[in-house]
Formats: C-alpha cells, sequence, structure tokens
C-alpha cells in the first residue's frame, strides 16, 4: 500500500529526537510546509481578483448606474434596470445581438463540418498525412489582426487574389450582404483547424473494436461512420462546438479590420457595439450594460461546457 | 486472385482521392498565407498588376523598408518586452498555484478551478472598459506595465489548466522520498518536481507566449502610439482603406508571425490540450 497522504513523514518522524538545533530547523520546515499551500495559491487569487474580479464586479454595479468618465470612481447614481431597457430599446443593440447569434450559428456548423470532414481526411493511414497536419496548425496559431489583414488584401475588390480566381469585381466588404459573410470566412478559415485537430484527437483515441465488428457484419462505410464512429465520437463534437460558440461569439479581431462594423452596421457583432460604446461614444453605463449581457450569454454556455467535460471524465 | 488485384485498385483509388483531398487542404488553408508572403517580396508594379504575376524574382525591399522604419521596429520591441515580461511573471505565479492545485486539497479549490475556466471564456470585449477604468485611476494607463498585468493574469488559466494535469501525472513517490529524507515541501517542489516538469512548463511557457503576442484587443485599449504592440501597429495600416503600401504591410505581418509559429510548431503535440482547457487529453 502506497503512503496515501502528502504530509512530510520526515519532520514528523524526527521531532522525538533530543537535538535543539535540530528541532529548530525541524519547526522551520514545518512552518515552511504549513503555508506551502497558501503561498502558492495567493499570488493566482490576488492577481485574478485585481484584474479580472474587481473590475467585473465594477462593471455590475456601473450597469446599475448613472455615471461618467469624469465623476469619481464610486459616485454613480442607482438608476435601477435603466441602463438594461435603454440597451434593449436601441434597434442598433437588437441588430447586433441577432447578427451575433446568427454569425456565431453559422461560423459554428460550418467548422464542425468542415473540421470533421478534415479530421476524417487526416485519420486515413497514407504516406506524408503528417506533414498536411503539421501544415494545418499554421493559419489556427497565427496573429488573428495578420488573418485578418491578409483577408483583406485577398478579397481586395481591385487586386485581391479571390477575385482574380473568380473572374469578379465583386466589392466583398463594402456589400452589406456579403460583408458578414467574408469576414466569417476568416474565422472559419482560422478555425476549422482547430475543430479538426480536436475531432482527430478523438477519432485516434476510439477503440477499433467497433469499427471492425460492424465491418465484418457488412456494414458499408458510410453506415458505419453514422452508426459507429460518429456516436463515439460525440462527446468530442459537443467540446468543440461549445468551445467554438464561445470563442466565436466574442470574434472581433476579424471585424474590426476588414469592416469596422460597417457597412451599414451589417457587420456589427455585439463585441463591436460594446467596445463602440465603450471607447468611441464613451457611453459608459450603456457599454457596462451590453458587456453583462455579453458576459451572461457567455456564462450559460461555460456552465454547459464545465457539465459536458465532468461527464467525459466520469465515462 | 481477380479479387485480390480489384481491391488493390480501389485501395489505390482510395489513396489518390485522400490526396487530392489533402492537397485541396493545403491549397484551402496554407496557399493564402504563402501568397501574402509571396506580396511581400513583390515590387510595387507587381503588387499592384491585374492579373496578378505568379512568377518574379524576389526582391526583399519591402523588407529593408519596414525594418528601417522607427514605427515597426518601436512595436515589436514593445511586442517582445510585453511578451517576455508575462509569460516570466504568469510563470512564476501560475506554476507553483498549478502544483498545488494538483496534489493538495483545500477548501474553495474546485470554485478557483471553475473561476479560472471562466476567465479563459469570457470575451475580453466585455471586461475592457472597467480594466481600462481601473487602470487610469491608479495611473497606469497608455504604460506598458498594464498590458504586462493585464496577459500575466489573462495568462494563468492556461497554464493552470495545463499544468495541473501535468503535475498529477508525475509520480508521486520521489517527493514522498524526499520529505523523507526531511526536506521541505519547498525544496522537494523547486529540485525534484520542476526538472521533471520542464517539458510541460514549455508548452504552459508557449501557450502563454501567443497569448500576449497575438493579443490585440487589451494593448487596443491599454496602450498609446508610444507603447503599442505590433498586433495595434498593424491594425492602425487598415484603418479604413489599406492604401498602396501592400508591401510595408505584408512584410511587417510575416515578420509577426514568423516567430508564432516556430513556437507552434515546437508545441504542435500539446497544442490542442491546452486550448481546450484540458478537457481533451
Amino acid at each position: 500500500m502506497a503512503v496515501q497522504q502528502l504530509e512530510p513523514a520526515g519532520p514528523y518522524a524526527a521531532t522525538a529526537d533530543e537535538d535543539v538545533l535540530f528541532d529548530r530547523r525541524n519547526a522551520w520546515i514545518k512552518f515552511q510546509d504549513r503555508i506551502f499551500v497558501p503561498l502558492t495559491i495567493v499570488p493566482t487569487v490576488v492577481a485574478s481578483l485585481l484584474v479580472f474580479g474587481i473590475p467585473l464586479a465594477f462593471s455590475l454595479l456601473l450597469s446599475f448606474q448613472g455615471w461618467k468618465i469624469d465623476s469619481g470612481l464610486f459616485a454613480g447614481q442607482f438608476v435601477g434596470f435603466a441602463n438594461y431597457q435603454d440597451l434593449f430599446t436601441d434597434p442598433l443593440f437588437r441588430s447586433s445581438l441577432m447578427l451575433t447569434i446568427g454569425y456565431t450559428i453559422s461560423t459554428v456548423l460550418l467548422e464542425l463540418l468542415f473540421g470533421l470532414s478534415v479530421a476524417l481526411l487526416l485519420n486515413s493511414r497514407v504516406p506524408f498525412v503528417r506533414v498536411f497536419r503539421t501544415a494545418l496548425i499554421i493559419p489556427m496559431m497565427i496573429t488573428p489582426i495578420v488573418a485578418a489583414l491578409t483577408w483583406k488584401l485577398l478579397l481586395d475588390p481591385s487586386y485581391g487574389l479571390i477575385n482574380a480566381i473568380l473572374g469578379t469585381n465583386t466589392v466583398w466588404l463594402g456589400d452589406p450582404d456579403l460583408a458578414l459573410i467574408a469576414v466569417g470566412i476568416v474565422n472559419v478559415w482560422q478555425n476549422t483547424p482547430f475543430v479538426a485537430i480536436l475531432l482527430l484527437a478523438g477519432l485516434q483515441s476510439l477503440p477499433s473494436e467497433p469499427v471492425e465488428a460492424a465491418a465484418v457484419d457488412g456494414a458499408s462505410p458510410w453506415q458505419t461512420f453514422r452508426h459507429v464512429t460518429l456516436p463515439l465520437l460525440m462527446p468530442y463534437i459537443v467540446v468543440a462546438v461549445l468551445l467554438r460558440t464561445i470563442f466565436e461569439f466574442r470574434s472581433f479581431e476579424n471585424i474590426w479590420v476588414m469592416t469596422g462594423g460597417g457597412p451599414a452596421n451589417s457587420t456589427k457583432l455585439l463585441s463591436v457595439y460594446t467596445f463602440e460604446a465603450s471607447f468611441l461614444s464613451f457611453d459608459l453605463t450603456l457599454a457596462a450594460a451590453s458587456s453583462w449581457v455579453m458576459l451572461f450569454i457567455v456564462l450559460i454556455f461555460c456552465v454547459c461546457f464545465i457539465f459536458a467535460t465532468k461527464r467525459k471524465e466520469i465515462q | 486472385m481477380a479479387g485480390f488485384a480489384r481491391g488493390k485498385r480501389r485501395k489505390l483509388i482510395g489513396n489518390v482521392l485522400t490526396y487530392v483531398g489533402l492537397v485541396t487542404l493545403f491549397l484551402v488553408f496554407v496557399f493564402p498565407l504563402l501568397w501574402i508572403v509571396g506580396i511581400s517580396l513583390k515590387t510595387r508594379e507587381q503588387i499592384f498588376t491585374n492579373p496578378p504575376v505568379f512568377f518574379w524574382v524576389p526582391t526583399f525591399e519591402n523588407y529593408v523598408q519596414v525594418l528601417t522604419q522607427s514605427d515597426f521596429l518601436a512595436s515589436f520591441g514593445n511586442s517582445l518586452m510585453v511578451t517576455t515580461a508575462s509569460v516570466t511573471l504568469s510563470l512564476l505565479i501560475g506554476i507553483p498555484a498549478s502544483y498545488t492545485f494538483a496534489r493538495f486539497r483545500f477548501p474553495g479549490q474546485s470554485v478557483a478551478m471553475i473561476t479560472l475556466l471562466i476567465m479563459r471564456m469570457l470575451p475580453p470585449v466585455a471586461i475592457l472598459l472597467p480594466l481600462f477604468v481601473l487602470f487610469k485611476a491608479v495611473g497606469l494607463s497608455n504604460t506598458l506595465a498594464s498590458v504586462i498585468i493585464a496577459y500575466t493574469t489573462f495568462s494563468l488559466p492556461l497554464i493552470v489548466w495545463v499544468m495541473k494535469d501535468y503535475f498529477a501525472n508525475l509520480p508521486k513517490e520521489l517527493e514522498e522520498a524526499a520529505y523523507i529524507d526531511g526536506a521541505s515541501r519547498m525544496l522537494a517542489f523547486r529540485k525534484i518536481v520542476l526538472p521533471l516538469a520542464r517539458p510541460g512548463i514549455v508548452t504552459a511557457a508557449i501557450l502563454s507566449l501567443l497569448l500576449a503576442w497575438n493579443d490585440f484587443i487589451f494593448a487596443a485599449i491599454l496602450t498609446n502610439n508610444a507603447t503599442r504592440t505590433s498586433p495595434v501597429l498593424l491594425a492602425s495600416y487598415a484603418g479604413g482603406e489599406t492604401g498602396t503600401n501592400w508591401g510595408a504591410i505584408t512584410a511587417s505581418g510575416v515578420l509577426v508571425v514568423i516567430p508564432v509559429i516556430i513556437f507552434s510548431m515546437i508545441v504542435q503535440k500539446h497544442l490542442v490540450q491546452g486550448l481546450s482547457s484540458g478537457t481533451v487529453k
């Protein structure tokens, strides 16, 4: 039986020793051991409280107050839900909420669809498949601003590669009907590799027996995939979808660089709306309320994520 | 015999189709970036030719222009400084904490882990405003210190979720042997655990490095023209029209991305595990 407790055995075992010097050294080690847990945890807790907890609490307070940037930190007046009311009666906010929902659902679905196909492709045992897998990591890791600039140049109406290939003169980012699709493409391009590699890890961790059994029973490759592989892969798909939903919901860089929310607010998602309220129109209480709407929505997905991953740990 | 030949042919066709798929994959996901690298190696006349030039003699004039430009060098230096400082600080704070999370039980532990997870998930734009107000209140607005503090803190969830699993998988026996020999927990952690955890620490360090290096939104708000980082400078090129200076834009973009690609390759095996907050082993 291995030692279960992590109590350091040494110092306690030696306390019977008569040597005073040894006792003093022992006391010092005991003291160090006693403060070890707090000593290692406190810096993380303090940093999280100062940079995350306090700002969050402050913006929650702000969202229920009337407040201006030149008034004192806590000089605001309590106004109840007035800021939230202003927010939900603002047509721009409502349209940005709807746009965000549509944008998030479509980008995540596309990432899942392409990601799954890419994962199946990368799971085939052909020579050099690893080279392609490595290459796929590049778009997923590059600086988002650079990815956005890359696509801004590729989609340029006069000299962009996309129009040159298609033989068109489409003004992708200037057309309200196309701009959201164009900025979505960047994120689908950047994050499909993430979904693919996550699902590939899932595929490679699956037991081979069920697939072999299905083949023996004469199932077609499609039947095997649909009724054996896909259900087994489901926990990974759930994690991928939840993570991507949480991260697509916050999309900002691609939009900010490519369209800045335009044309005609057609790409003004919640993140851009919140950013503009905070730092362009300086409507701070409205921005705080809109921040908390975003936070609340993401929190729901976080809870789902925590439950989804808990269940997997039990299996 | 005939069946064997047919099976072989089918396998060949399957392989060919797989390679067609893989090459398509490469064209979609990597070619756009190669095209941008290509633009950075063209002269202005070659860039603005329609239809585009596919074969040309590369020129480094754009790189020369960017690297002799004080704007780019200053922002690159700021990025280097901010990244180095925040990675160092977040490792110093996060690694001992991860070890304690892995080896000890203490009140509030699961709440702390979940809070760290939520910290990673919440949209930065939603916390930017109060952070900006508070940094202003303590006189840190427009300083590199403010960005370093932000990156250090927001790296902690990444580090703790990666390193907690790593420490938990190390054998306890070595530490226990050290305790029996009279070592304190701190000594055992420093002399025995840390050297064993080096590969995990490298992964955690690179993930936090990428967070700081790639971030735009915190730096956009917390810095000014003197303290801005590379992504902020790059984004300013894109303001409105990209103009005619594509050579400089692409060359700076390539220079900013090269370190990212090098470091991603080092940790590629652990990348997904780290980015999915330890949910996938």
